[in-house]
């Protein structure tokens, strides 16, 4: 985690926050050592609350769409406290290494796996001026750490000893593969668009047209289907329904997470909801407008940039556009049923890689007129 | 060209269905559950459901046909006889057993014992699956009350009747030959009393 030109004092607004705070006396070191702790802390906590609302969501949005009414009794108001219980329940139940597995690999699969999504997480910035890593690269870094939880899940199907784990783990090393290709080729679209891989950069690059319609998939027609190759493609690195093949309940009991049990096994359920969480993020990001929304733009209008409400505003407008896009992608798990493997491949080396390519080059025509028309 | 037609109608397939799936969850989504929280509410249910039984017990005589009736005799049923009154001991229904046939409803001559609509039967132990249907062990206050009056009655008729005997055998140094056989008998008993 290296920014390559830090335009500010530091990379983290932690640190920014304590320098000048901190006495004379403490050696700069320590200053840099909180920051990291905090920063740490904060990253933890929230994976463990988004992991834990998307949780909720989920068996609310699951059970809505069958006509049931879900968890209703733990907690009160409509079983909030229901994740609690799980999660009380998990850290209680029994570590268990299967006999023949091996060890070592089995226990830090998981610990692999949440690190690959805590590493992606600090380049998520919340607000224009808060976050933990302020990097012009910052979308290579998601996608090139995010995609390292492959070893993860390879290593804890490989470790399990087990044949559902390991028919898993290999359908997740195959489906990854093949849809990384298309992940990074789609976002090459609104890349081009908006001239940047910084997260922050981007979203300034969307702002104004009331919030809405300088968003990437208004400023350039071909991010709409850049966008659905994104998002499909994001399904599939995510491993969720209709892509959810390494997990593939009814046929590999749980796939790579088979021979799991209590609070491994919710290491890789906090991934899968934390992924599912920053890819809504890249694509709120870089096809929706990032901070931008109605609210922004009032603020700026009025002459408001920077300070708490507008971190505050910009902060909210980009947790709720990502959990829209969580929920999105329920919707779409609740609707879709899981495909065949081959079907996996065939779209993702067939129809998306192509088609993905074939955008990135539509993109770059529409660019190249726009500025020959602008100019 | 038939391949292309084919990969663009694959596209347009894959997008069109997922529209519209996403449009029939999506408007189940916004549907009211159809569901019931089941402790809390529950559906109406029929009047002729076979559920638990319930015992009209004032009615019952402890005749035992339901019990007889009872194809796998899980009926059991136990009373004092006080006169005409009942002392009940218990009336029991083993709903491991039952299998909710309603045979024993039907031969029952006061038309007391019948199937409710409680079907709930959740117990930590099995033993209490063996339920009690009695509402009240002993006598019901009002055969209490019966059964007093009718012994007060009887005590009564009895103090009447040895009144009667008494002024009879106080009359009777000679008894006269009109008497019957049974105030022969009573003054018999009188004076075998006395």
């Amino acid at each position: 985690m290296q920014s390559t030109e830090p335009t500010q004092s530091s990379g983290n607004a932690i640190l920014t926050l304590l320098e000048p705070l901190a006495p004379e006396w403490v050696p700069g070191w320590l200053v840099g050592l909180t920051a990291i702790g905090v920063s740490v802390g904060i990253v933890t906590g929230m994976i463990a609350l988004i992991a834990m609302f998307s949780v909720w969501l989920e068996r609310k949005v699951s059970a809505h769409i069958q006509c049931r009414y879900g968890p209703m009794y733990p907690g009160g108001w409509h079983g909030w406290a229901v994740v609690l219980a799980d999660g009380l329940k998990l850290i209680m139940k029994e570590d268990m290494v299967p006999k023949g597995a091996d060890r070592v690999l089995f226990v830090l699969a998981p610990a692999l796996v949440l690190a690959s999504i805590f590493g992606a997480m600090a380049a998520f910035p919340f607000a224009p001026g808060f976050y933990f890593a302020r990097m012009d690269l910052g979308i290579f870094m998601i996608l090139a750490i995010t995609s390292t939880t492959t070893i993860g899940v390879v290593m804890a199907g490989w470790a399990s000893n087990s044949k559902w784990s390991l028919f898993g783990a290999m359908r997740e090393a195959a489906q990854v593969v093949a849809y990384e290709i298309p992940l990074g080729i789609s976002l090459m679209v609104p890349l081009m668009t908006l001239g940047t891989f910084s997260l922050l950069e981007a979203s300034e690059a969307q702002a104004g047209g009331f919030g809405i319609f300088r968003w990437a998939i208004f400023q350039n027609p071909v991010c709409i289907p850049a966008f659905i190759i994104f998002w499909i493609a994001a399904l599939a690195e995510t491993k969720r329904a209709p892509f959810d093949l390494p997990e593939a309940e009814s046929e590999l009991v749980a796939g790579f997470m088979t021979e799991y049990s209590g609070i491994r096994w919710s290491f890789f359920f906090m991934e899968e909801y934390a992924a599912m969480f920053l890819m809504s993020v890249v694509a709120a990001v870089f096809f929706f407008g990032g901070f931008e929304s109605p609210a922004t733009w009032i603020l700026r209008a009025n002459g408001v940039e920077g300070g708490i409400v507008f971190g505050l505003v910009c902060a909210v407008t980009i947790v709720l556009k990502a959990f829209f896009g969580v929920f999105l992608m329920m919707w779409l798990r609740w609707t879709l049923p899981r495909v065949r493997i081959d079907q996996v491949m065939t779209m993702g080396y067939k129809y998306l890689t192509p088609l993905a390519l074939l955008l990135v080059l539509l993109a770059g025509v529409w660019q190249t007129v726009a500025v020959a028309i602008e100019n | 060209m038939t391949a292309t037609k084919e990969y663009i109608g694959n596209i347009w397939d894959a997008l069109k269905s997922t529209v519209v799936g996403m449009r029939i969850t999506g408007k189940y989504l916004l549907k009211k559950p159809i569901t019931v929280q089941y402790p809390d509410e529950r559906l109406p249910i029929p009047d002729r459901y076979r559920g638990i039984h319930y015992l009209e017990q004032e009615k019952c005589i402890d005749c035992l046909a339901c019990a007889r009736a009872c194809p796998i005799d899980c009926i059991e049923m136990d009373a004092i006889r006080h006169g005409k009154e009942l002392e009940w001991v218990s009336f029991t229904l083993d709903y491991q057993k039952c299998m909710f046939c309603e045979l024993c409803v039907y031969p029952c001559p006061k038309d007391c014992i019948h199937m409710g609509t409680e079907f709930a039967l959740v117990t930590t132990d099995r033993s209490e699956l063996n339920f009690d249907l009695l509402s009240y062990k002993g006598m019901a206050r009002e055969a209490k009350i019966r059964m007093r009056e009718a012994d007060a009655k009887k005590a009564a008729k009895e103090a009447a009747k040895k009144a009667a005997a008494d002024e009879k055998t106080a009359e009777a140094d000679a008894p006269s030959a009109t008497d019957g056989p049974d105030e022969a008998r009573a003054d018999s008993d009188g004076e075998g009393a006395g």
